[in-house]
């Protein structure tokens, strides 16, 4: 890698761990943590692991050499893994011993005490590592998970569409977007766009993005919605996404599509751009064994009103169940992830882009990794979904969501009267 | 006086008859205490509180409000009309189609073992993995339907089944018939079999046709089997859930009252009125499971 490059890669990596998680402010990191509680009093313990994404079976038969603990990996989808972990947690039953912990769940999780502050079961130096992007989970004071996946949004291309199609860089704003389909449909891509709309967590986080690139926000610092106004931000973005399904920008299918599956089309080649997706995505669909565009995919900035648009984080931790069997194998396990080589071996193979501070430098001095000038471009633009933090109620505001923006995507009610629906809610919900 | 016969041993035998029974009741009974009465009150318990400080409450009991709650929450009135529509629907074309299969394949005829063999498939498939193979069908991009359809030139675009409210409880519902069908032909089917054949071969003498014979011999003595039919396809259609949430998800258009339960209670961390909800649906199936108890008791009396 070249000095300006390293200096780029430089800027980045600051930009990465203060703002990806996008929820909290912090100051520098230090180096990594150490594999501190693995001891012999764990060994031969077993634990579960429930995460939504997969692991290289390879890593983790190396945790359990090195630690003598067994893992029963399970994964779930996002929602399935939610759900589960909410039923579990209100029957005070046990679930897993290390589970997801989403952005989404500070407020609820910690406010229930459902998980355990991990301030005095991971080792410092590993938290300190995490601090910035570990700002999204913390609540009270303490720190209820540790971060696995710095995930923000960005868009992603497909280069040889692009250029089959004419276009010679990705669209900066929206209309260009719009533009950019058009070419695209007339070059032979049915449907260029890959936008997930079913009434699922995924199918909403669109809307959520298109919200901030429109330059606004869902809520008001208060809390009270906004979206309901025909100028707001939100409603605008609900609007363009029906658009997008008229003119047949996204395929019919998009209705009823899961992110998991827009990504696959996009991976496919069937679609040019995905609008919102991670940035650990791109190992995945430059990957020939998973991807049949491996080589065309390229990250672009999210297309914002007069230029890049703003965009979000969507942090993702591990946490440790109050009801957790294992505790210290567990956080045994956590400090494992976290170790710089394990969590770029886990980005490269499954797309999680590492949080830790020291990780990522030695990610970016590697060369490993993907679009990191993008990255770097794209951190400038990326804020907090919610400015105070996600409230308590925001499972509820986003169910009710799922299901009402989807019926505006199919027609079935207008933009309008489901936004107003959705306001009313989440106005009671605040009150 | 003691009888002769009254010897006091009779009374111990009783005794450890009786008490021989107790001892093997006793297991069965705390089995479904544990598993079914406890459940049951815990649940009730959790429908009669409030939702506790994630919904801003002080945890406490609140009566009957939950259940008010739910009665006027849109969401959850949609979803008792599609149920309400789910059930109607399901219930007449299982009916129907049923006494006709049931009828066709009461006549002896080559191949009538395949038949039922292959008749019998689709009912021992889970309602998820139809519903999967279903989704195949309907899938708006690459599903079998559309692409036959523009094949055809019968549409010129993809169609998307399952968006449109009507259209798509009447998919769903299509699919679930395809897997209740088989179980409601072989009740039709047995009923059909207990009939004896002097009762056509009377019928007959005295001129009746078969559309007559249909009308006053096969039907009235078919009266049990519609009863169980009847029961047992309404209580399946009213607790539609895998064939839903596999086609269509948690969408609005197509939510039964078990889809809102599920909603409400997992996706919302909502226990409280999910529970309520879900005693709801538990009343109305009690009423109808009654009622149809009723109707067998007086076809079979």
């Amino acid at each position: 890698m070249n000095r300006p490059k390293r200096f780029i890669t430089g800027i980045a990596l600051a930009l990465l761990a203060s703002a990806a998680a996008a929820c909290g402010g912090g100051s520098s990191s230090s180096t990594s943590g150490s594999s501190g509680a693995a001891s012999e009093s764990i060994k031969g313990q077993s634990i579960t692991v429930l995460v939504p994404y997969k692991m290289p079976q390879k890593l983790l038969d190396q945790f359990t050499a090195e630690t003598g603990v067994k893992v029963d990996y399970v994964v779930t989808g996002w929602d399935a893994t939610h759900n589960k972990l909410l039923v579990a947690n209100e029957a005070k039953s046990y679930i897993a011993d290390v589970a997801e912990f989403d952005w989404s769940f500070t407020g609820q999780f910690a406010g229930a005490q459902w998980v355990e502050p991990l301030d005095n079961l991971i080792s410092p130096s590993v938290l300190n590592d995490l601090k910035n992007t570990d700002a999204a989970f913390v609540s009270g004071g303490k720190t209820y998970a540790a971060c696995y996946s710095n995930d923000f949004r960005v868009s992603m291309y497909n280069t040889k569409l692009f250029a089959k199609a004419g276009i010679t860089e990705f669209p900066k704003t929206l209309d260009e977007l719009g533009q950019a389909a058009e070419k695209l449909k007339a070059s032979g891509v049915q449907y260029p766009l890959s936008i997930p709309m079913a009434a699922t967590e995924g199918g909403v986080t669109p809307w959520y993005l298109l919200t901030l690139a429109q330059g606004g926000q869902l809520f008001d610092e208060n809390l009270n919605p906004t979206f309901q106004d025909p100028e707001s931000a939100g409603y605008k973005a609900l609007q363009w996404e029906v658009d997008a399904v008229k003119k047949g920008w996204v395929s019919p299918g998009s209705v009823s599509m899961d992110d998991s599956v827009a990504f696959n089309k996009f991976t496919a080649g069937e679609t040019a751009i995905v609008l919102a997706t991670g940035p650990g995505n791109m190992p995945t669909a430059n990957d020939p064994s998973q991807s049949s565009i491996a080589g065309d995919a390229a990250m672009g900035l999210v297309p914002g009103v007069d230029g890049p648009g703003g965009s979000f984080g969507l942090p993702e931790g591990l946490s440790i169940p109050v009801t957790a069997k294992h505790k210290a194998a567990a956080a045994a396990f956590i400090e494992w992830w976290e170790r710089p080589e394990n969590a770029i071996e886990i980005y490269k193979t499954q797309g999680s882009l590492p949080c830790g501070a020291s990780t990522l430098k030695q990610l970016a001095d590697s060369g490993q990794l993907q679009g990191g000038d993008i990255v770097n471009q794209e951190l400038p633009h990326v804020g907090p979904l919610f400015t105070a933090g996600a409230p308590i109620w925001y499972s509820q505001f986003s169910s009710d969501a799922q299901g009402l923006l989807n019926s505006a995507v199919k027609g079935e009610t207008s933009v309008a009267d489901a936004l107003n629906q959705l306001a009313d809610k989440a106005s009671a919900r605040n009150s | 006086m003691r009888l002769p016969w009254n010897t006091g041993d009779g009374d111990r035998t009783a005794r450890e008859t009786l008490i021989l029974g107790w001892i093997l009741v006793i297991p069965a009974m705390l089995a479904v205490a544990a598993l079914i009465l406890y459940p049951m009150v815990h649940g009730f318990q959790q429908s009669i509180r409030s939702g506790g400080f994630l919904f801003g409450e002080q945890p406490g009991y609140v009566g009957l409000r939950n259940y008010r709650d739910v009665i006027h929450d849109p969401a959850s009135r949609d979803a008792m009309r599609h149920t309400l529509e789910y059930v109607v629907l399901a219930v007449t074309l299982e009916m129907v189609l049923g006494i006709l299969v049931a009828v066709t394949l009461h006549r002896v005829f080559r191949g009538r073992g395949l038949v039922l063999a292959v008749l019998i498939l689709p009912w021992a498939l889970p309602s998820v993995v139809s519903g999967v193979l279903w989704r195949r069908v309907f899938d708006p991009d690459n599903g079998l339907l559309n692409s036959l359809l523009m094949q055809l030139h019968v549409i010129s675009h993809p169609h998307v089944w399952l968006a449109s409210g009507r259209g798509a409880i009447v998919y769903i519902t299509l699919v679930h018939v395809w897997g209740v069908l088989p179980l409601v032909s072989l009740i039709f089917l047995a009923g059909l079999q207990s009939i004896p054949e002097e009762v056509y071969s009377a019928s007959s003498v005295d001129g009746a046709g078969p559309l007559r014979q249909f009308r006053y011999v096969t039907l009235p003595l078919l009266r049990p089997s519609m009863a169980i039919a009847l029961t047992v396809g309404t209580l399946l259609a009213i607790s539609i859930f895998d064939e839903i949430f596999v086609l269509n998800g948690t969408a609005l258009n197509t939510r039964s009252i078990l889809i809102q339960v599920y909603n409400t209670t997992f996706a919302q961390a909502d226990f409280a009125h999910g529970t309520a909800l879900a005693f709801l649906l538990a009343a109305v199936t009690a009423v109808f499971g009654a009622l149809y108890a009723l109707v067998l008791r007086r076809a079979t009396v």
